[in-house]
């Protein structure tokens, strides 16, 4: 036994002296890229960064897992490539007049894989675990800012999940009654916690339900056909029982964790993937080069300030709305996204990012609304000036708050010295927190200027707007303003079945927050992929599932 | 001379030597003995070069930063990721501002430098992603790390080595229950612990000082405790001990000296680490505080983009590399310098 | 002897226990929660700590916890893998961190061993100065540049090696992390080496079984090699049960899927249960190894004697 192990770092060395005198035979790697590996047809292989936290539709919350439960389960609606839903599961649908009653007609011909029909109890049945206190999902929320019918005082477990207003008219028609009407409600549809579930499955695998590949019961475009959990991959197998299983052109999908970037680049030009993300400064290296591709995210990065009165230590000026406005304006956004990110992240002069939401006219949010706090060094220093005077002060000392995501040190660096130079007596001091510890202080309020994000939950600016109302948790500088808090109010409820006027007052609102400088918006991230020239089809989307499969075609 | 003659042999005469003559011998072998020590320091070039290279390295450590030009925090968002460039000295390899790209499999060969019509800028290390002067990071940050360093090395002396002699030779119930408290202390993560530590201090050097004064000893004591193990039944502390020695003078006049060796090279071990550990204090936020840089963040930076920009990476780590192989050369030195049984080898 | 042994033994019950209790304080004191922190709301976060029953008083919680792991339920992942139970989890894992830190281990060994003892042989010659810089290299370059540098070069360029980690192809896809992960522990081993033997080769008993004519290789082989073991173990012990439970870097570049980023990742996520139950892992590993290493003390070096007391 002893000698055995003795023997392994003798022939560790051997075999590396011997390959690389041999120059062992490379040409089982010389494989052309996107060429299938084996005798399984097309094949598409994608590079990821983290493993799959979790498969079970109603408790993932990963944008990786949610990626995949959209494509091996799908939802009633899928979002199409210019951002509207599109019917999946569900064949039609009808709708009551003040929008408070939805009836879906599930397809005739969707089925789970082995011949059992997708049917509307499947959905009553998910529907009610996502907001079931036993499950506790932490996307149980989304039922609320669907107003479906109790939702809230279930997830307070207050009631009963199965008084949820979700029920199967028949086997195939699911009626949802809403306690208000939501505008959105059929782009919520597409997001894969509405995913249904086979109670029967479900109860049978018990705990073991959505742990590996064999514990899942697919009805999507694909099935999951390998995935050991704690692996470093996984494989998608096109399903051949899907109802549209004409329309899939790839028989397989391959994907391998690497967490290090430089590493899946490697691999990307070693012609080992076909999709891959790129990150940092890799995005110039690869700039203009065939497979470049852009991708819109619906991140947010902005600076919060922290205008608490009542915590006058944190706030330490930050109150004065003029101060604020000085900062706001006296950073370059556009060397930040095309200098030093290019990857796609557009200056963000607004609260509600660009191709988030499209409004009742049929256009995107932004291009009706109107641009604010664009960078002007030489007005900043006018609201210095002013600043200065109404704080009777003639230097100012912030501590920058940030975390140590990706490219967020460098971002911070650079706002820190643009700030310094734009504002003579502007001092910036740096914090650089691990990222929980920067959520839990600006949750605390306890910091002066933290520089956070926000990803949207769903395809309306409220998910957004929410959050500067008085009270709520994540309006971390503790904004309060009365008319604001009524617009959202108003545009929550009364307004719901009025959305032209409901949309211009969102228009107010965003306005609102902006001209009182709640938040200084930074950018608006982007990603950039390569994907190889061969594969098309790939959608990529900034709200809820951020890449869809279904269409992807290699050639 | 006459008196000579006439003296007379007496009592005082037999009375012993004076005191100051033996002293005056005692000075003398004491200054031979130190003599020695240096000639056979300055016989042994590694370690006259050693010397010489960190005392090189400490200057430039303070005007570094002026030769270059530049200062740590300037940022210019026309310079960035410049890979390093002497003006009118491009015949130096490395330093021409020349550098390969890869497109695909074909490499070409561009000067960024006259591409950008900037021939005259010099950057020797290059500039980063913000477009700082390397040279200038590099070696501002090497100023922490060699503050790092001597935190390392007193911490491993005056805690890591007492812990470990003490253990080993008091022995019995003592180590016990040090050895134990070493088992839960080497147990929990040190991240746990660090993350911790966010929450109740500051960033900043004594930060820095209290994180590494919680781990970073634990190899030290290791060692000291095992070496003393080894001696502390040996000949020469027996005899001492019979003679009615008191424990510490035995543990550091008898026991000390012979481990210094294994000292001097667990010393290597740990400073290379403590600057590591501080580069990942300062990524979570307990270190220096960004815009300052150290070695450590340096290279953890610039290895983010290392397959693109070897040079970041590259001139931090050889600079690291270069200070340790001096600290190693004149270590070796300085051991066989002060060890009388190396003479002859 | 073996009295000591025993009694280490059981005192190393209490030791882990200790440490457990240390680190539950600890981790339910991090910043955070292992629910995501940035979007649920205080209902939400209140139905998660009731459904894992972290609402109960930390004292009662740490008794459930160790009640359960006596039974061997290490408890479900919080984050990682939502709810499944962190046996399996590790069972998956664990394998392979410990054989790819078995091997670094034996190949820094086996290597340091043998340029120790050269540079020690050939004091201040070119092959001295040469195993000095190789070790300083050793330290000085982090494991990741090791790591990184390899792949692009042999695994990319050269396309001598798989660039990454896989099952199918164990042995070859796993030379590359081993080599970078030897590196630190054949710098040490390699510098421990060389001052022992320099001097063992002054001291008087070489001298003397010189002059009775043993052979060079002879000498360092049996005395030099028995007396450079102490320092070495002692260095070594921690090492490899640190490289047995993985390494973060490496496993990211490589993909591995070890225990080394699972550690870091629970931590980051503050999945209280894999910490604990990674750690677990660790601490039994490490107090067995130091409890080996002080009996090997006394093999190597028969004066040694643990339980006895001084004065």
């Amino acid at each position: 036994m002893k000698g055995w192990k003795k023997l392994i770092p003798i022939l560790t060395a051997l075999s590396l002296v011997l390959s690389g005198c041999g120059s062992a035979d490379p040409s089982a790697k010389e494989q052309a890229p996107g060429e299938a590996t084996a005798d399984s047809g097309k094949v598409l292989r994608v590079g990821r960064m983290t493993e799959l936290f979790d498969m079970n539709s109603v408790i993932a919350t990963e944008a990786d897992c949610l990626e995949i439960v959209s494509a091996i389960i799908e939802p009633l609606f899928i979002t199409s490539e210019d951002g509207t839903p599109a019917n999946a599961l569900c064949e039609s649908y009808e709708v009551s007049e003040d929008g408070t009653e939805y009836t879906f007609h599930i397809r005739k011909e969707a089925n789970w894989m082995g011949g059992t029909p997708v049917t509307a109890h499947d959905f009553v049945f998910a529907w009610q675990k996502l907001v079931s206190p036993d499950v506790a999902s932490e996307y149980s929320f989304m039922m609320e800012v669907a107003a479906v019918k109790n939702a809230s005082p279930i997830i307070a477990g207050e009631m009963d999940p199965k008084e949820l207003g979700v029920s199967a008219k028949d086997d195939k028609t699911l009626v949802v009654e809403l306690d208000h009407a939501v505008p959105f409600f059929l782009n919520l549809m597409t997001f894969p916690s509405f995913c249904p579930i086979n109670q029967a499955y479900y109860e049978e695998k018990g705990t073991d339900y959505s742990l590996g590949a064999e514990n899942l019961l697919c009805c999507g475009p694909f099935y999951m056909s390998e995935w050991e959990v704690g692996g470093n991959t996984y494989q998608l197998k096109k399903n051949p029982e899907y109802w549209d299983a004409d329309n899939v052109k790839v028989d397989q999908i391959d994907f391998q964790i690497i967490k290090d970037p430089q590493q899946t680049m490697l691999a990307y030009e070693n012609g080992d993937l076909d999709y891959v993300r790129l990150s940092g400064e890799q995005i110039s290296k690869y700039e203009g080069q065939p497979g470049f591709t852009r991708i819109e995210e619906g991140y947010l990065w902005y600076l919060s300030p922290n205008l608490n009165p009542k915590s006058p230590e944190y706030s330490c000026g930050l109150e004065n709305e003029n101060l604020r406005k000085a900062l706001a304006l006296s950073y370059d956004k556009d060397a930040i996204c095309f200098d030093i990110l290019k990857d796609g992240s557009i200056p963000a002069d607004f609260a509600i990012p660009n191709r988030l939401a499209i409004g009742p006219d049929g256009k995107d949010f932004r291009e009706t609304a109107g641009t604010y706090l664009k960078t002007d060094k030489e007005k900043a220093k006018e609201y210095w000036e002013t600043a200065k005077k109404e704080l009777g002060v003639n230097e100012v000392t912030i501590e920058l708050l940030y975390d140590d995501s990706d490219s967020t040190p460098l971002i911070a660096q650079f706002l820190q010295s643009e700030m310094e130079g734009t504002l003579p007596g502007l001092h910036i001091e740096l914090k650089a927190q691990p990222k929980k510890s920067r959520t839990q202080l600006m949750q605390d309020r306890e910091y002066q200027l933290g520089l956070t994000r926000w990803g949207p939950d769903y395809a309306d600016p409220m998910t957004y707007l929410d959050m500067w109302t008085t009270g709520s948790v994540y309006n971390y500088g503790e904004w309060s303003n009365a008319d604001y808090d009524a617009l959202i109010e108003a545009a929550n409820g009364e307004l719901a079945t009025d959305p032209a006027t409901r949309w211009e007052k969102l228009k107010e609102a965003e306005k609102l927050v902006m001209d009182h400088a709640v938040i200084l918006p930074v950018y608006q991230k982007g990603t950039a992929a390569m994907v190889r020239e061969n594969v098309s089809g790939l959608y990529f989307f900034p709200v809820g599932v951020g890449t869809l499969y279904k269409f992807v075609e290699v050639k | 001379m006459e008196n000579m003659e006439k003296r007379m042999l007496t009592a005082e005469d037999f009375t012993p030597a004076k005191q100051n003559e033996i002293e005056i011998e005692k000075a003398y072998a004491s200054q031979s003995f130190w003599k020695d020590v240096v000639s056979r320091f300055i016989k042994n070039k590694g370690a006259v070069f050693g010397l010489l290279m960190i005392l090189l390295i400490v200057l430039m450590s303070f005007v570094g930063p002026s030769i270059s030009g530049y200062d740590y925090r300037t940022q210019d968002m026309d310079q960035r990721n410049l890979p390093p460039h002497i003006a009118g000295m491009e015949y130096i390899p490395f330093f021409s501002g020349e550098e390969t790209v890869y497109v695909g499999s074909k490499a070409y060969v561009t000067n960024v430098y006259e591409d950008k019509g900037i021939m005259d800028v010099t950057h020797i290390f290059g500039t980063d992603s913000l477009g700082r002067d390397q040279f200038a990071r590099v070696w501002t940050g090497t100023r922490v790390s060699l503050y790092v360093a001597l935190v390392a090395i007193l911490i491993d002396t005056f805690v890591g080595m007492s812990y470990g002699l003490v253990s080993g030779y008091l022995g019995g119930k003592t180590d016990f229950f040090l050895q134990r408290i070493v088992e839960v202390l080497s147990t929990i993560p040190t991240t746990v612990i660090v993350t911790l530590l966010i929450v109740v201090l500051k960033p900043g050097l004594l930060s820095i000082t209290i994180a590494l004064m919680i781990t970073e000893w634990i190899g030290m004591s290791r060692i000291a405790r095992a070496q003393t193990l080894r001696y502390k039944e040996r000949e020469f502390v027996l005899a001492s001990r019979t003679l009615g020695e008191r424990t510490l003078p035995i543990i550091f006049r008898e026991i000390l000296p012979n481990i210094f060796g294994q000292v001097i090279v667990m010393c290597m071990m740990t400073i290379p680490n403590a600057i590591f550990t501080e580069a990942f204090l300062a990524f979570i936020g307990l270190g220096i505080p960004a815009p300052l840089a150290s070695l450590g963040s340096l290279i953890s930076d610039g290895f983010k983009n290392m397959t693109m920009y070897p040079f970041m990476v590259a001139c931090p780590v050889v600079v690291l590399a270069l200070l340790m192989l001096c600290f190693n050369l004149m270590a070796d030195g300085l051991r066989d310098a002060f060890d009388p049984r190396m003479k002859e080898a | 002897m073996l009295k000591y042994i025993e009694k280490r033994l059981l005192i190393s019950v209490i030791t882990v226990f200790i440490i457990l209790g240390l680190l539950f304080l600890m981790l339910h004191n991090m910043p955070g929660s292992p629910f995501n922190d940035e979007k649920i709301t205080a209902v939400q976060r209140a139905a998660l700590n009731a459904k894992y029953g972290l609402d109960q008083p930390l004292h009662v919680q740490f008794i459930n916890y160790i009640k359960a792991m006596l039974k061997g339920d290490f408890g479900v992942s919080y984050v990682i893998q939502k709810n499944m139970q962190i046996s399996e989890l590790l069972k998956a894992r664990i394998g392979v961190s410990v054989r790819i830190g078995l091997q670094a281990v034996g190949l820094g060994t086996l290597i340091g061993i043998v340029a120790g003892v050269l540079a020690a042989l050939k004091r201040n010659s070119w092959i001295d100065t040469f195993a000095t810089v190789i070790s300083v290299v050793g330290v000085s370059f982090p494991s990741y540049v090791f790591a990184l540098a390899m792949s692009y070069y042999i695994g990319f360029k050269m396309n001598w090696l798989p660039l990454l980690y896989t099952e199918s192809d164990a042995f070859l896809s796993s030379i590359m992390p081993t080599i970078s992960l030897c590196m630190f522990s054949m710098a040490t081993v390699a510098r421990f080496t060389r001052t022992e033997m320099v001097e063992i080769m002054g001291s008087d008993y070489m001298l003397l079984a010189d002059s009775k004519g043993i052979g060079v290789l002879r000498l360092f082989g049996i005395h030099g090699l028995r007396n450079a073991m102490i320092p070495i173990i002692t260095v070594l012990a921690p090492l490899t049960v640190e490289l047995m439970t993985g390494s973060l870097v490496v496993e990211q570049i490589f993909a591995i899927p070890g225990i080394g980023s699972l550690l870091v990742t629970a931590i980051q996520f503050n999945d209280y249960n894999v910490v604990l139950a990674v750690v677990f892992v660790y601490s039994v590993l490490f107090i067995l190894v130091m409890l080996i290493v002080d009996v090997l003390y006394c093999i190597i070096d028969p004066r040694i004697r643990l339980a006895k007391e001084s004065r």
